[in-house]
């Protein structure tokens, strides 16, 4: 698996698949015409609760509102991805939101809605030191993004005190 | 202090040639003297020389043309505007992030501003190993001074920010040398947001300096507009085919007496490969470089933030110069920038562990090491390769003997932040965890494994694919720009470079480009033009 790369990952899916028992056609594609679809959304929902775990804001409703805003930025910073990147970031996340892929690739057992932050976050560890490329680099990419679309929003910045760009004259 | 001025929506105002995007209609067919691929540090020095010596020049460039009336200092504006891949593009295997910019200016327009003439250790390897007798010290100063002059480059008298003066202090404390970074900036504000680009227009770049000379000779722009390939006829380019940006398919043909590409490392070989350009000795592509880049993380018991400030004041080459330039891999050091985004990308780990680490921004202080790749056989760098759909791809291998470079490079920056008071020490690697001293630090380094993927690796100096050679069998191009092979084709950007440069290589390529460009426009039979 050493050196394995993204463009290989169909090869990756049919493996994982095979293994898992999923069947190839019942997998939804995680980005289509532009958005994000439920399926990315799911994944990037809840890697985002646990990635972001201490930096979100504790009210319920405010937490809420946060992921979405997180979602909504997410799907922003792949649209100006080139097309090689977003094709195989929706390969990625299709199957993650599988069953199978989640249990492989993850190392997931609940469900993405039923898992908890402290589940989310073994998995997300596992993937980040483990042994197989095509692991790490799901977990980086998922890091990456997650931490750039999240902060890239000016009222996330309270978190890391910073105060803005200086102003200019008007 | 009131608002600057934007040169150019007066430019456009006064009648520019700008073609592409929201400009003017993209014409289908361009004759020219001579056509450009690329507007950023080799084009744009090409273009204002070119055009000044009488020549109708034609700068093709892939991305758009903002400027200061557009730059917010936002990331989230920035990095999907005016950088290549939305500043996220990567290795073949995803280890190394590369900045590049995309954009009328090119990487000049998001830099940093760090200006060094090429180090003469680099140019005397060059002459050993590549035939490149021309490239003395001696010979390329005059045109060092001529683009230093031209770019208001010059000592930076302003004290360092707080996340550069810690690099200045804790070196010294070791008894260290380090200096002052010499910067491209004419009335700099001190803003920091050089990577975003410049609002106030200080900063020197292409963008505002030799694009905006060019087109007040006459000069035509087409923006947003890809250079697909070249059509070849018998050793010579008859036409340069070019498509809207994000469309498929070239619609637009350009004719010139000669071509020059200067799209930068990876896209200026890919080019040449979508052009099936001849490649008799395997050279094209190959030996492209990447300063990888590593980097070590620091609390400081007061603030830092390292958001504001010229973002790179103070250096040290400790780490090159007490090596051999062909022994050990030696490294540069600096002190990076740091806005929320790319904190937030770079700060390794998750949950409440990273969360922890992300409160502290406005104390942590950041170093980086810039590792001097390609002088050494197990430093070959990478190869740019096209995917399917014609896009290129840098595959480059992160060595043993390049990862046991950055281990040393995380020893030493770990040591200098300790020296310069850190509270903790959290090297940028999958395993680390903040160290509270020194000797805990170092054990914890020296058993790292240093394998792609757990140690972050990040560039924002892409050089070679196209490398300058005394003999066609070293290299791509002949030590004059010219192609090997293409007899009206030019090379004049970073992918000339036969090794890394061992410095940030924007006034390397200046000064090479100004040098290449007078002698192009003399072999034209051309004007005698020189920059400003």
């Amino acid at each position: 698996m050493h050196r394995r790369s993204w463009l290989k990952l169909s090869l990756g899916a049919a493996v994982v698949l095979a293994v898992g028992g999923g069947a190839v056609a019942l997998i939804e594609p995680a980005w289509r015409e532009g958005r994000l679809t439920a399926a990315g959304r799911r994944v990037f929902m809840h890697t985002g609760r646990a990635f972001l775990d201490g930096s979100l804001p504790i009210d319920n409703a405010q937490r809420t509102q946060a992921l979405a805003g997180l979602l909504d930025r997410t799907e922003a910073l792949i649209a100006a991805l080139p097309t090689h990147a977003q094709r195989e970031l929706s390969q990625l996340l299709s199957l993650l939101a599988t069953t199978p892929g989640r249990r492989t690739l993850a190392g997931l057992a609940p469900e993405w809605d039923d898992a908890t932050v402290a589940e989310i976050r073994r998995a997300l560890q596992a993937m980040r030191l483990s042994a197989l490329t095509l692991r790490q680099q799901a977990y980086q990419a998922l890091h990456d993004i997650t931490g750039s679309a999240y902060f890239a929003d000016p009222a996330t910045w309270s978190v890391l005190g910073y105060p803005g760009p200086a102003p200019l004259p008007a | 202090m009131s608002k600057p001025t934007d040169p150019i929506a007066d430019g456009l105002r006064r009648g520019w040639k700008v073609a592409g995007g929201s400009h003017a209609p993209l014409p289908a067919k361009v004759a020219c003297d001579v056509a450009i691929v690329g507007s950023g540090a080799g084009g744009g020095i090409t273009a204002e020389l070119l055009a000044k010596a009488g020549l109708h020049v034609v700068i093709v460039e892939e991305g758009p043309l903002k400027s200061s009336s557009d730059f917010r200092q936002l990331e989230s504006d920035a990095y999907p505007t005016l950088y290549q891949e939305s500043a996220a593009r990567k290795t073949r295997d995803k280890a190394i992030n590369i900045l590049q910019g995309r954009c009328v200016g090119g990487s000049t327009t998001v830099n940093w501003t760090s200006s060094f003439r090429t180090p003469v250790a680099t140019l005397d390897y060059w002459r050993q190993h590549f035939g490149l007798a021309e490239f003395g010290n001696d010979t390329l100063a005059p045109y060092f001074e001529q683009a230093e002059r031209r770019l208001s480059i010059g000592p930076w008298l302003t004290p360092p920010n707080e996340n550069n003066d810690l690099l200045r202090r804790g070196a010294a404390r070791l008894g260290i040398a380090a200096a002052s970074i010499q910067r491209n900036v004419k009335g700099c504000w001190n803003l920091g947001s050089c990577g975003l680009g410049c609002p106030t227009n200080a900063k020197q770049s292409m963008l505002v300096t030799t694009v905006p000379a060019a087109l007040e000779q006459g000069a035509t722009l087409l923006v947003q507009t890809r250079a697909e390939r070249f059509e070849l006829a018998n050793g010579r380019v008859k036409a340069l085919l070019c498509a809207p940006a994000g469309q498929a398919g070239p619609t637009i043909r350009i004719v010139a007496r000669h071509f020059i590409l200067a799209g930068g490392a990876i896209n200026s070989p890919a080019v040449l490969l979508r052009s099936q350009a001849p490649d008799p000795h395997g050279r094209l592509g190959v030996r492209t470089f990447l300063h990888p880049v590593v980097m070590s993380a620091a609390q400081m018991p007061g603030k830092v933030e390292g958001w504001q400030g010229a973002p790179q004041s103070i250096y040290t080459d400790h780490f090159l110069e007490t090596h051999p330039i062909d022994g050990a891999i030696g490294y540069k050091l600096e002190a990076p920038p740091l806005h929320p985004v790319i904190f937030a990308s770079t700060v390794s780990g998750h949950g409440q562990e990273q969360s922890d680490l992300l409160r502290q921004f406005p104390s942590t202080h950041v170093l980086l090491a810039l590792l001097r790749d390609g002088f050494h056989e197990e430093s070959p760098g990478g190869i740019v390769r096209l995917r399917g759909d014609g896009t290129p791809e840098l595959d480059y291998p992160l060595t043993g003997f390049v990862m046991e470079g950055a281990r040393r490079a995380l020893l030493s920056m770990a040591e200098i932040q300790f020296a310069a008071g850190a509270r903790q020490v959290v090297p940028v690697h999958e395993m680390a965890r903040p160290y509270g001293n020194w000797d805990e630090a170092r054990d914890a380094i020296a058993a790292f494994p240093m394998k792609p993927l757990l140690t972050k690796v990040v560039s924002a100096h892409v050089m070679g694919g196209c490398g300058l050679a005394g003999r066609p069998e070293l290299g791509v191009t002949r030590p004059d720009g010219v192609h090997w092979q293409l007899d009206n084709l030019s090379i004049h950007d970073g992918s000339l470079f036969p090794t890394s440069i061992g410095a940030n290589p924007q006034l390397s390529i200046y000064g090479i480009a100004n040098r290449l460009a007078q002698g192009l426009a003399r072999r034209l039979g051309a004007g005698e033009a020189i920059l400003a």
